[in-house]
């Protein structure tokens, strides 16, 4: 396609507009998955196990059997056979973290595994049956830390085509300098656990004709779909999954947890829709985690602060039912400075926990509060300013995969959060800016950075003869402002108000869209529609070269291009243009369609020739009483590099968010497994800990907005994750120089500044 | 949630007859808690008797300037703002304004918020097999377990939960009475009395009778020089527990402390007085020294665990941070 046009000025991207969903969802209008309620619909209940390793000896459910209400008791005794799909996420199947079919077996590796299903009439008589089961168990001591795991080591080579383990030049050597400064910390991070407002939900319903509904909170209505057909041995288009509205996710409803294929199983078993909307408490073991972290990181540098060495081993756990690996270091020394040798190493160890998952910006949020406080350490180290120091250390290029970046805004994103902040004002020694109330007051700051993914994606544009625009793409809005922005980018690739522009997703009859996950739902689902714009632009000139009564009539189609909103103009006669309505009108067309695609190829993705990564900064100030020291975070600045802006207003609110659930990662949140059981310990809302509305304060987010026109047509790069990153450092890093105190394990909870 | 039955008392003799009547019978007050243990399968009533119409919601001055009567059906978040509370006994309503959320407060009641179990995980989630006081006999999870929340004072090998509750730490610290009625009429519990040590038999938490309502908790009249702070230290803003906490009540004369009354939250099995350091500052010259000796002698015999030894640091320092904030009050 040649008329490529679309080069004006942005119109409608940018633009603050509030969410398009936004009174849908203040009103109670917007519906969630568990709040379908097709007829005659039955409630699901599941029963986890007690124990994490061993296996069930009797199932005894007679009495649950019996219960009033109960329809069904699925256990291993019971459960349908299902095939095991072959997933291939690179060519956009589905995604199963825990491999495991439920219920597929007696064998207990995790504690919380779902060991039967109860459906009854209703949620009660459910629950209370549940309660009825008796279960005995063969159970042996749970295995949860990678010492009691140390036979499992494994050091995969490479994730779904990303390289895990990194070695750029000789890093011994460095290490072994002795005219360079050394420096070697171990950081650890906690088990996190997901938990958005939205708990997971299913509904499941089969038809008459055989055919599997499912209304699911997910992230990826393309990937339920692929993984149930194949499963339930069906034809993709008999599975039909329905997802407008996600109450969160941060990735634990990326892919297809037990209790989605349970609840298809009961439902067909049973004969009557099943709802299974999942307990809070189910959370903490059946939808995956953040993986603990152990991180042993050594630095060689010059006196003057050049790194000349980066050595970053990382450990971290999985599960016996499904390999997740966190990627930690590759994602964070591998991605961020400027160094001659880089040495990554990653070992995984199989616990008895739960799979671990995707949890906003896997590898990135654990590996960057690693390398983030050890910069801060050897700051210090050396007398230089922190920001100095990551100035010193600016890499030009990606440090490990030696390409150059399509655009990198760093130094730019560090001079404005810099002078927002007044991090000129700060004194370098720890407790030198003491409140004359006595309080400690610490500035600390970090970088962050994000890749810029790329993922296939099909769009469809309808454009009617009023001028009324329907676009839609299995995408997914997970309360991020997919809706908003999406309509935006319609609105500007087509070239009518936004007003005009209504965007469906979240439906698996929908055009391909990819999971909403790598923070890459605008720039995939952006180009999509761009591509689809085109196409719509390229037969709207067509009937207008062909229609006499055109002022375009006769002109060449590549010679005709959408240079001004809702007309076709011609691009080398000045003044000839014809709206889109009335070439439509005279087409006798009421609407004309067009479908789009946007298809990364898979060498663009594993072996890019440029490197499209985002980047930004956290500056953070703490208070801290130092009799009774509670953290007390009192200002943040963040400042962005994530190519143009495409809404200020939800780009804020994203960036916000992140930033939010950062500080939960650095203060607050901390899965503990009972050491006895395998239990998770901490599983509600009362004991997992995630900030309250008490511990945010003011957070100043800004954007350095340069265009990054090489990714995409909007030149955006995504937001989900990036401001997750870092700031757990950046509140370490103000933690030290409050108090002088170092806290290299998150959270950091006032017992450890005691 | 098991099934169970519902009634509605009229008045209180029939709510106290209805309960002695029934041994696995419980009355129902905001249901905060105990809804909570019932979808939990903790708490199995065979029948709820909701007593929430009975006239027992009044915050009122007693007769003779004896003190002030909250009414046991009265809200947290009533006391919390009742001007009574406000202007005479500052510390109870900061200590219930540290407690829950505004909506928990809103239905919480004062005897439900004296009655409330332990949070500890071992005992509040049946999953895990041990614990004494939901099972007795089966043993302690949290002795070897996740303890973070657990008591330092006064456990013992069969249970080292805590007494969750905010406004128990200020009741304390006031010297409170608790009024109940049982079938045989009204008595009165001095309020340090009312909640009872683990011992052996850790199910049994308080020495309020199975049949017995809290009808209201009086508070002592006290001189219009004292004064009060109570400090929650907690692992985020709101919303959390306390990992430990202190009330404090005290009186100068001149230089001097005249009285001062210390009570302790999140550290043993009832909020938990401490008799010999109120009784060392007794007529001391405030001063951090004295403070922290003071705070030392208070956790002389303090045991930790794997997750909770910082918690005797902790609470010698958060007793001098009460102290220090209460004496430089003008």
């Amino acid at each position: 396609m040649s008329t490529n046009t679309n080069t004006l000025a942005p119109r409608e991207l940018g633009k603050p507009m509030t969410r398009v969903d936004g009174r849908l969802k203040v009103t109670g209008a917007a519906k969630y998955a568990a709040e379908f309620n097709p007829p005659g619909v039955l409630h699901g209940v599941a029963l986890k196990s007690t124990i994490s390793n061993g296996h069930i000896i009797s199932l005894d459910a007679a009495a649950a059997q019996a219960a009033p209400g109960v329809k069904l008791v699925l256990s291993h005794l019971n459960a349908s056979e299902l095939k095991t799909p072959k997933l291939d996420p690179m060519t956009g199947g589905g995604i199963m973290n825990e491999e495991r079919m439920p219920l597929s077996d007696h064998k207990i590796s995790y504690g919380g595994q779902y060991v039967a299903f109860v459906v009854a009439d209703t949620l009660e008589r459910a629950r209370h049956a549940v309660s009825l089961i008796k279960i005995i168990y063969e159970s042996a001591a749970p295995v949860l830390t990678t010492k009691q795991a140390a036979a499992t080591a494994n050091k995969p080579k490479k994730v779904k085509g990303e390289e895990v383990q990194l070695e750029k030049g000789d890093v011994e050597k460095a290490l072994a300098d002795e005219t360079l400064i050394i420096l070697e910390r171990i950081y650890a991070t906690p088990t996190e656990t997901h938990n958005p407002m939205e708990p997971s939900a299913t509904v499941a319903e089969w038809t008459a004709e055989g055919q599997l509904i499912l209304h699911d909170a997910t992230q990826y209505v393309k990937g339920v779909q692929d993984v149930l057909a194949q499963a339930f041995d069906l034809k993709k288009e008999q599975v039909r999954v329905i997802s407008p509205f996600v109450g969160g996710a941060f990735g634990c409803k990326g892919a297809v947890w037990p209790h989605v294929i349970l609840t298809a199983m009961a439902a067909r078993k049973v004969g009557a829709p099943v709802k299974f909307a999942i307990s809070r408490q189910d959370m903490f073991s059946s939808i995956g985690h953040r993986t603990p972290t152990t991180q042993t990181i050594a630095l060689a540098a010059t006196r003057e602060g050049k790194l000349q060495g980066i050595r970053h081993h990382v450990e971290t756990v999985t599960s016996h039912v499904g390999e997740f690996v966190e990627i930690a270091g590759a994602r964070s020394s591998g991605a961020v400075y400027a160094s001659p040798a880089i040495t990554v190493e990653e070992t995984v160890f199989t616990v008895n926990a739960g799979t671990p998952t995707f949890m906003r910006a896997p590898g990135e949020a654990p590996g960057l509060f690693a390398l983030e406080s050890i910069m801060d350490e050897l700051a210090a180290e050396l007398k230089l300013d922190p920001l100095e120091l990551r100035v010193l250390n600016h890499s030009d290029e990606h440090p490990s995969k030696e390409k150059p970046w399509s655009t990198k805004h760093l130094k730019a994103a560090y001079t404005l959060g810099a002078e927002k902040f007044g991090w000129a004002k700060r004194t370098p020694e720890p407790r030198s800016m003491q409140r004359d109330d006595g309080m400690l007051v610490g500035w600390g700051m970090a970088t962050a950075t994000y890749p810029g993914y790329k993922m296939a994606a099909d769009a469809r544009i309808r454009l009617g003869a009023d001028g009324k625009v329907v676009v839609q793409c299995a995408a997914h809005d997970l309360g991020t402002g997919a809706y908003t922005v999406l309509a935006q980018i319609g609105a500007e690739a087509i070239g009518v108000p936004v007003e005009n522009v209504k965007f469906e997703l979240g439906h698996s009859d929908l055009p391909y869209g990819p999971v909403a996950g790598g923070s890459n739902t605008t720039g995939t689902v952006g180009s999509a529609i761009y591509d689809a714009a085109e196409k719509l632009h390229e037969s709207l000139a067509k009937l207008a070269a062909a229609d006499a009564e055109s002022p375009l009539h006769k002109i060449a189609v590549k010679k005709i291009g959408m240079t001004e909103p809702g007309k076709m103009s011609a691009l080398e006669e000045k003044g000839k243009s014809d709206a889109f309505g009335d070439i439509l009108r005279r087409a006798g067309k009421e609407f004309l369609e067009s479908n789009g695609g946007f298809k990364p190829s898979l060498l663009s993705m594993v072996a890019p020739s440029v490197i499209f990564q985002s980047f930004g900064a956290h500056f953070c100030e703490v208070e801290i009483d130092p009799l009774v020291p509670q953290v007390r975070l009192t200002r943040v600045v963040s400042v962005m590099d994530c190519g143009r802006v495409m809404n200020a207003k939800t780009a804020r609110s994203q960036i916000l968010g992140g930033v939010v659930m950062g500080i939960g990662m650095a203060l607050h949140e901390e899965t503990i497994y009972d050491s006895a059981t395998g239990l998770p310990v901490t599983r509600n809302l009362a004991d997992y800990h995630v900030p309250v509305n008490a511990d945010i304060v003011d957070i100043d987010v800004h954007f350095v907005g340069e265009p990054d026109f090489a990714f995409n047509p909007m030149g955006a790069r995504g937001m989900g994750e990036i401001g997750t990153t870092g700031i757990a450092a950046a509140i370490a890093n103000a933690v030290w120089h409050a108090t002088g105190t170092r806290v290299r394990s998150l959270p950091i909870t006032l017992d450890k500044l005691l | 949630m098991n099934p169970f039955t519902y009634s509605r008392a009229a008045d209180a003799a029939q709510a106290v007859a209805e309960l002695a009547s029934k041994p696995h019978a419980r009355l129902l007050g905001g249901g905060t808690n105990l809804i909570d243990l019932m979808k939990m399968g903790v708490e199995m009533p065979e029948q709820l008797i909701d007593i929430n119409r009975l006239p027992l919601a009044a915050v009122e001055e007693l007769p003779g300037g004896k003190g002030v009567r909250i009414g046991g059906l009265a809200r947290n978040s009533d006391v919390a703002e009742h001007d009574l509370i406000k202007t005479r006994y500052p510390v109870l309503a900061e200590a219930l304004l540290a407690g829950a959320s505004p909506q928990l407060r809103n239905r919480a009641t004062t005897g439900g918020n004296i009655l409330q179990r332990t949070r500890c995980p071992y005992f509040y989630d049946p999953d895990f097999p041990a614990c004494n006081k939901r099972v007795p006999g089966s043993g302690c999870g949290a002795l070897e377990g996740y303890n973070r929340m657990h008591a330092i004072l006064g456990q013992s090998a069969q249970c080292i939960a805590t007494h969750p509750s905010d406004m128990c730490v200020a009741l304390a610290a006031l010297d409170a009475v608790v009024r109940v009625q049982g079938p045989n009429g009204e008595r009165e519990i001095v309020f340090r009395d009312f909640h009872r040590l683990p011992g052996e038999t850790p199910e049994h938490e308080t020495n309020l009778a199975p049949d017995e309502l809290i009808t209201a908790v009086d508070l002592p009249a006290h001189s219009l020089g004292v004064r009060s702070h109570y400090l929650k230290v907690r692992d985020r803003a709101s919303y959390a527990f306390a990992l430990v906490s202190v009330a404090a009540v005290l009186e100068m004369d001149g230089g001097e402390i005249k009285t001062v009354r210390i009570a302790l939250g999140g550290v043993a099995h009832k909020p938990w007085r401490t008799a010999d350091a109120e009784e060392m500052l007794t007529g001391k010259t405030p001063g951090e020294a004295i403070f922290r000796a003071a705070a030392d002698v208070a956790m002389a015999g303090a045991k930790g665990y794997r997750y909770n030894a910082f918690k005797i640091e902790l609470v010698s320092r958060t007793i001098v941070r009460a102290l220090t904030t209460l004496t430089a009050k003008k």
